[in-house]
């Protein structure tokens, strides 16, 4: 006699049956229009890399790479040794219990400001404060740090019985510097990109234990950052799949989301004029180099419209480039709210946003020809950090560094000195090879839609 | 920018209170958990003057306000190689000897994630790195980074045979001796606590 497996039950939210739960406001980019299976851990992009389920390369580079860099190795689930790795020795610390002397909250509006100073004196260069929603929440286990299972708490229920317990999410987000994300594409751009993880973490870790310490329960793992990043006000979401925050664009790192009882006044989704821009811009879709990102409408994926990326394709670049850099980050450098936080950005996201609705388009397209004229289709601008140059090729062996007179192994080393470091520079310049590889060169493994 | 204000009413015990349970302290917590070893090859580095504006800025990038570097008289690390010490201040709100607070500590927070990264780098480099918190008033006053008090938090010390420059050399004797005691043996980048 056959028998048949049985398949066990996935949590879902449908806002047709789930009366006590209403669709959540997610702002205008996102909508929850349909049934929402909640995503269980296991099927996120980590896990399924770590198990060899997106071919070998990537399950060689993401278990057995070890990147070439010493910050690469510092900064990274790259590393050489996870003992000199922040996140991974911050996992394996002791968590202090739940105070059992509760603070009393009498005003759930003040503790929310409280909440949001606290998190910005830890590090965090927003905090935003959304209202918990089953719909929000993954389904079975917990995410980790590293975006992997493994980890988190161990809060059992179903994501409703969560949402009643832990009423609401905090993020933590921490924004990456915009002259280093510029050299994106080297290893410049992933010092900034991992660096600012590790304090995203390290930020979240602190508010955790904190809320611990007020006496009530902080909840890692459970919470889809993004959805909980949009519930709280901190940004929207943008073509390229990521967080457009309101002074940071998407060069921000959420990382994870807290779920706690602890009784906050949560806040409301965000207007920045993304979803207008987005319909108008498409520059992300244009310059990535995997054509992960969709040129066409938003689309409805598990019962959530938005637009969808192909993070396979994303993934699969990685292993191809590990051992020139580790992060691509096209989408979030080139997109145009990505801009220093300087009054002329806040000008024009105020002035987009004043604008009515109906008549964004022709204000999009105006900030979208300002963008082009004076930033291009491309970050193109040269970026020097330490003893790199994202100027240089990748691989290539030059020394730019200003007053080096290190041989560093290279034959014409040895007729530098301090003096003739501009001379160097010139005799490099005809290895200048920023932004490799092109896009016309990954066509040649990827497929366009 | 100061960001208490007079209308939070959990501020100060947020700077001030101790904590229940001192694991809450992720500066406690970390006291014990090892620290990496030093990578087997040794990296190409640039000249010494180059590679202390190097230290200095990547101590800045993890979040320090003001680095220096002393040279120090006594290798910490046993051998003839010259070794450093590289002092990093954290502007501050609070005097995080006497806010004992969660939010009261978190330049410490800050410290220890400025000196765990420069150690790291420094290590995956191939040269030794270890921290320490003997002397650090002293150290601070030699490079000249300012003093702990509520304005400033001096971070610990980072001890490196990196080749670096200095302007100022000391005999670090209290920085060998702490990390001998530590370790039982003159101290190495691959052993004991900080290491």
């Amino acid at each position: 006699m056959a028998i048949e497996p049985v398949t066990p039950t996935r949590a879902a939210y449908d806002p047709a049956a789930d009366t006590e739960f209403p669709p959540p406001d997610l702002g205008r980019t996102v909508h929850v229009v349909g049934t929402v299976v909640n995503v269980d851990p296991e099927d996120t992009p980590h896990p399924k890399v770590r198990r060899g389920e997106v071919g070998k390369a990537l399950f060689n580079y993401l278990r057995n790479t070890v990147a070439v860099d010493p910050l690469g190795r510092t900064n990274s689930t790259r590393a050489r040794d996870n003992r000199n790795y922040f996140t991974a020795v911050l996992r394996q610390t002791a968590t202090g219990a739940i105070n059992p002397t509760r603070t009393r909250i009498d005003d759930p509006a003040a503790m929310s400001r409280h909440i949001k100073r606290a998190g910005r004196y830890f590090g965090a260069d927003s905090v935003g404060i959304g209202r918990a929603h089953p719909a929000l929440l993954y389904g079975g286990g917990a995410m980790n740090d590293h975006g992997d299972t493994g980890g988190g708490d161990a809060a059992t229920g179903s994501p409703d019985e969560l949402c009643r317990r832990y009423p609401y999410v905090i993020v933590t987000p921490v924004a990456w510097d915009y002259g280093m994300a510029q050299a994106h594409r080297h290893h410049i751009g992933d010092a900034a990109y991992d660096t600012t993880l590790m304090q995203t973490v390290l930020v979240l870790t602190a508010m955790e234990r904190y809320i611990k310490e007020l006496g009530y329960t902080a909840i890692r793992g459970k919470v889809n950052p993004q959805a909980a990043a949009l519930a709280g006000g901190v940004g929207e979401l943008g073509r390229n799949g990521l967080i457009i925050s309101e002074k940071f664009g998407a060069r921000i790192h959420l990382n994870d989301a807290i779920l706690t009882d602890l009784p906050l006044a949560p806040d409301k989704p965000i207007d920045l004029g993304v979803e207008d821009f987005c319909k108008i811009c498409r520059k992300c879709a244009e310059t990535c180099p995997t054509n992960s990102i969709t040129f066409e409408d938003k689309q409805v994926f598990n019962g959530v419209e938005k637009y969808k990326i192909k993070w396979e394709t994303c993934y699969k670049l990685r292993p191809l480039v590990a051992d020139h850099w580790n992060v691509c980050l096209t989408c979030a450098t080139v997109c145009p709210y990505t801009k220093p936080n300087v009054w002329w950005r806040t000008l024009a996201v105020r002035t987009l946003t004043a604008t009515p609705t109906a008549a964004r388009p022709g204000v999009v397209r105006a900030l979208k020809w300002i963008d082009d004229r004076f930033w291009g289709k491309f970050a193109t601008k040269r970026v020097r950090w330490l003893g790199y140059d994202s100027g240089i090729k990748p691989g290539v062996k030059a020394c730019t560094v200003a007053g080096c007179t290190a041989q560093h192994g290279d034959p014409r080393g040895a007729q530098r000195s301090a003096g003739d470091t501009r001379q160097l520079i010139q005799l490099e310049s005809t290895n200048i090879g920023y932004y490799a590889p092109l896009k016309e060169n990954v066509n040649r493994f990827t497929k366009r839609s | 920018m100061r960001l208490h204000e007079p209308a939070d009413p959990y501020w100060d015990a947020f700077i001030n209170r101790p904590p229940a349970d001192l694991n809450n302290l992720i500066t406690h917590a970390f006291d014990s958990m090892p620290r990496g070893d030093v990578h087997p090859v040794r990296g190409e580095v640039h000249s010494p003057n180059v590679m202390a504006n190097h230290i200095k800025e990547l101590g800045r990038f993890f979040g320090a306000d003001r680095v220096g570097i002393v040279e120090l008289a006594a290798n910490p690390f046993g051998n003839a190689e010259p070794a450093f010490a590289v002092v990093c201040a954290l502007r501050s709100e609070y005097d995080t000897r006497h806010a004992l607070g969660i939010g009261g500590q978190a330049p410490a927070l800050k410290a220890l994630f400025v000196t765990f990264n420069l150690c790291a780098v420094i290590k995956e480099m191939g040269y030794r790195a270890t921290s320490s918190s003997a002397d650090r008033d002293r150290f601070a006053a030699l490079a000249g980074v300012g003093r702990q008090g509520p304005d400033c938090h001096i971070a610990e010390i980072v001890c490196t045979d990196l080749p670096l420059t200095a302007n100022l050399r000391d005999g670090g004797g209290a920085i060998a001796s702490e990390l001998q005691h530590r370790s039982g043996e003159p101290a190495e980048g691959n052993r004991g606590r900080g290491s």
